[in-house]
């Protein structure tokens, strides 16, 4: 490592094939001209072939640890294995410094029906030890595989998380200088997964360089210095973890386009009306956020003010009611909500049309994407006279983890409210 | 884990970029790939002790089987021989005898062919998730031949016994009369398993082509002198890669001195190229798998 850089990624890009069929013919076509010693124009695109990676740049020192975040299918999976040396790079130039370690996925080399310790053999093989490293490896191996007897039984007798703790244990006996790490890390349980967790850290304070993919904006925040994001294979963002998952959960809850993450506006878009309630004596007709200053916006980071802004407009004379706000999960989960009571004794009375805010002190919920629930109905709660869903509420928590399988607390809030007339 | 070219000393600068092999000027390809091969000798035999474990842990008489089937096909032109439907040719050995002993080298060829052949499409996953040495498990893939040959040696003995026969001194050599067909194999196994890689009816292709083959090759029957199967198999190398080490065995001399040393010459360049071939692609396999 001369000038310390682990890895060096200068414009590297790779191509695939949509038509598997046109694939094998482009790939036949390759292997020929290589064959002969040809260059095979690998930075042209034939027809039906795309870039999944496109001309991406970055460098990773030793003992530093790059997080690579990105949706599902943005080439990040692609770019480790590339740096990993399985694909090579079609443009560009991959420069790697030691050895690499991979948890791509572990386990890969087992073979069902040999025992764990001639797997650990095999699989050790397979991942680049040496008979030597090996045997003096094993037996630090089989503890931290924590498999105790069974380390005799064939691996197809294995539980799911005994298999994944052999493989996870063989690949990080590799004592790699470059380790790559691909969502292995959500696997096994949760004692397990902090076993791992520590492994990893402790790695790394061994001067490690670590590349690490990942859906958990937790663990890419814990864990990595500096972060790549990846969007539709081209590089959308360097810079510290925070700032960029920060931008990657607005930019995957709210599923708008990239370009105009951060600064999304307008007004809540009605997704569901529940009609057959009907007396329609109250009509929202429009709903919005607000931050605490003036102006639309959909996305907020979690503890933040937000206040709810409802038009309405009177077809009954009505003088009062319950209004409900509640903020919905995907998993339909009611996360955060209130009911108000609009009458005359508390000192307001409803005009033809008006506006409602209704002031959230502070939404306190897990990053994610939700539906804002706004029902009107008469103090019996027999007359519904609206109930709306409006769409959709992005919040951005970065203590919390999307993949982390706790779901949201479930929370009734004390909301202030103000009513205007026009 | 290491790339192909990784490991040995520390830190070493692997570079990954297109067409990387071709700028290295054919010399240098040969002394890269005998280093990987050598490299790699120990997981070449963790993959071949995957391959023999696997394949035989789940059966009742395991490695036997290596037995009986080159036993059934002798039996079975033994049987058509007596029915008259088919003419062995003029034999100075028992024909079980020469017939076994063809088919053991037939064998080699046959058996390390599919194997070979398929050695890269059965690791796939392995192949896209890992980065480790394809040349291992292409040789690898050879060790089930070999092993089944050391068996079938062994009731090849028996058989001598019983029909009280010495063979000649010269199968004394049977390690070195093996690796002419051993080359040829793998090389051709290198060459066929990428492209099996690429169009799985590759390995259709072959398990046709091997059973054809057997039928086309004197290894059953005696070569006749005329006619069109004599005509072909003058020019045919697995003719001479096997029956000249069985008339070595047999009788101490063959006839054919002159096409065994072609045919040694012509397994010999197709191991070379096809090696090459694959050194020069076997970065593009995990795309294309």
């Amino acid at each position: 490592m001369r000038d310390g850089i682990s890895i060096r990624a200068e414009n590297v890009s790779k191509k695939f094939c949509k038509s598997f069929r046109r694939g094998m013919l482009h790939g036949i076509a390759d292997i020929s001209r290589n064959a002969v010693g040809l260059g095979s124009h690998s930075y042209r695109l034939r027809k039906d072939e795309f870039w999944a990676v496109d001309d991406v740049s970055f460098e990773v020192k030793g003992g530093e640890t790059l997080g690579i975040i990105g949706f599902n299918g943005s080439g990040k999976s692609t770019l480790l294995k590339m740096i990993n040396g399985i694909f090579w790079p079609d443009k560009g130039k991959i420069t790697i410094t030691g050895k690499v370690g991979a948890l791509i996925e572990v386990g890969a080399g087992f073979h069902p029906l040999l025992t764990g310790m001639e797997n650990i053999y095999l699989n050790a093989a397979i991942l680049g030890m040496t008979r030597g490293e090996v045997e003096e490896r094993f037996d630090s191996i089989v503890e931290f595989a924590d498999i105790g007897d069974f380390i005799g039984t064939p691996v197809k007798n294995y539980s799911s998380g005994m298999f994944v703790r052999l493989g996870f244990s063989v690949a990080v006996h590799c004592n790699p200088d470059i380790l790559l790490v691909d969502e292995v890390l959500s696997v096994g349980d949760y004692a397990f997964q902090r076993r791992c967790l520590e492994k990893i850290d402790e790695i790394r304070k061994r001067g490690v360089a670590i590349v690490l993919v990942s859906h958990n904006m937790q663990t890419i925040n814990k864990l990595s210095d500096r972060c790549l994001w990846i969007h539709q294979g081209k590089l959308e963002g360097v810079g510290d973890a925070e700032s960029l998952t920060n931008r990657y959960h607005v930019g995957l809850f709210s599923g708008r386009s990239l370009a105009g993450v951060g600064e999304t506006a307008g007004n809540m878009k009605l997704v569901n009306k529940y009609f057959g309630y009907g007396m329609e004596s109250i009509v929202v007709e429009s709903v919005h956020l607000e931050g605490n200053e003036i102006g639309e916006r959909t996305v907020f980071q979690a503890g933040e003010d937000v206040n709810l802004v409802i038009r309405y407009r009177l077809g009954n004379s009505i003088d009062k009611a319950y209004l409900r706000v509640a903020m919905i999960n995907e998993n339909n989960i009611n996360c955060l909500g209130d009911e108000i009571r609009i009458d005359c004794d508390s000192g307001y009375r409803f005009s033809e049309r008006g506006t409602i805010t209704v002031k959230i002190p502070s939404v306190r919920l897990n990053s994610g994407k939700y539906v804002l629930s706004v029902t009107m109905q008469d103090d019996t709660y027999n007359n519904p006279f609206y109930s709306g869903q409006f769409g959709y509420l992005t919040v951005v928590n970065n203590r919390s983890s999307v993949n982390s399988g706790f779901s949201t607390p479930v929370l009734w809030d004390r909301f202030d409210w103000k009513m205007e007339r026009d | 884990m290491i790339g192909p070219r990784g490991s040995g000393k520390w830190p070493e600068v692997i570079t990954y970029e297109p067409d990387n092999s071709i700028r290295k000027g054919y010399a240098n390809l040969f002394r890269e790939i005998g280093e990987d091969i050598l490299r790699n000798r120990w997981l070449t035999y963790q993959l071949f002790k995957r391959d023999l474990l696997s394949i035989y842990k789940q059966s009742l008489i395991g490695i036997l089987w290596s037995v009986i089937i080159p036993l059934v096909s002798v039996g079975t032109f033994l049987m058509l021989n007596s029915a008259g439907i088919f003419s062995i040719g003029r034999l100075h050995v028992p024909y079980p005898l020469y017939a076994v002993l063809g088919v053991v080298f037939w064998q080699l060829f046959a058996t390390g062919l599919v194997a070979g052949s398929n050695s890269l499409v059965k690791a796939g996953p392995m192949i896209v998730k890992i980065n480790f040495s394809k040349k291992s498990l292409v040789i690898a893939s050879q060790g089930q031949a070999l092993i089944a040959f050391s068996i079938q040696f062994v009731v090849l003995g028996a058989m001598f016994l019983y029909y009280g026969i010495v063979p000649n001194w010269m199968i004394l050599f049977t390690p070195l009369l093996v690796v002419p067909v051993l080359l040829f194999t793998l090389g051709l196994a290198f060459l066929l398993s990428l492209l099996n890689g690429v169009f799985r009816d590759i390995g259709n292709i072959i398990s046709i082509l091997v059973t054809f083959l057997m039928f086309l090759t004197p290894v059953l029957y005696a070569k006749p002198e005329t006619g069109l199967l004599s005509s072909m198999n003058r020019y045919n190398p697995l003719y001479y890669l096997v029956s000249v080490p069985r008339d070595l065995i047999l009788a101490g001399k063959t006839g054919d001195p002159g096409g065994f040393a072609l045919s040694i010459l012509v397994a010999l360049i197709v191991f070379l190229i096809c090696i090459l071939f694959f050194h020069l692609t076997e970065t593009r396999v995990a795309e294309r798998i």
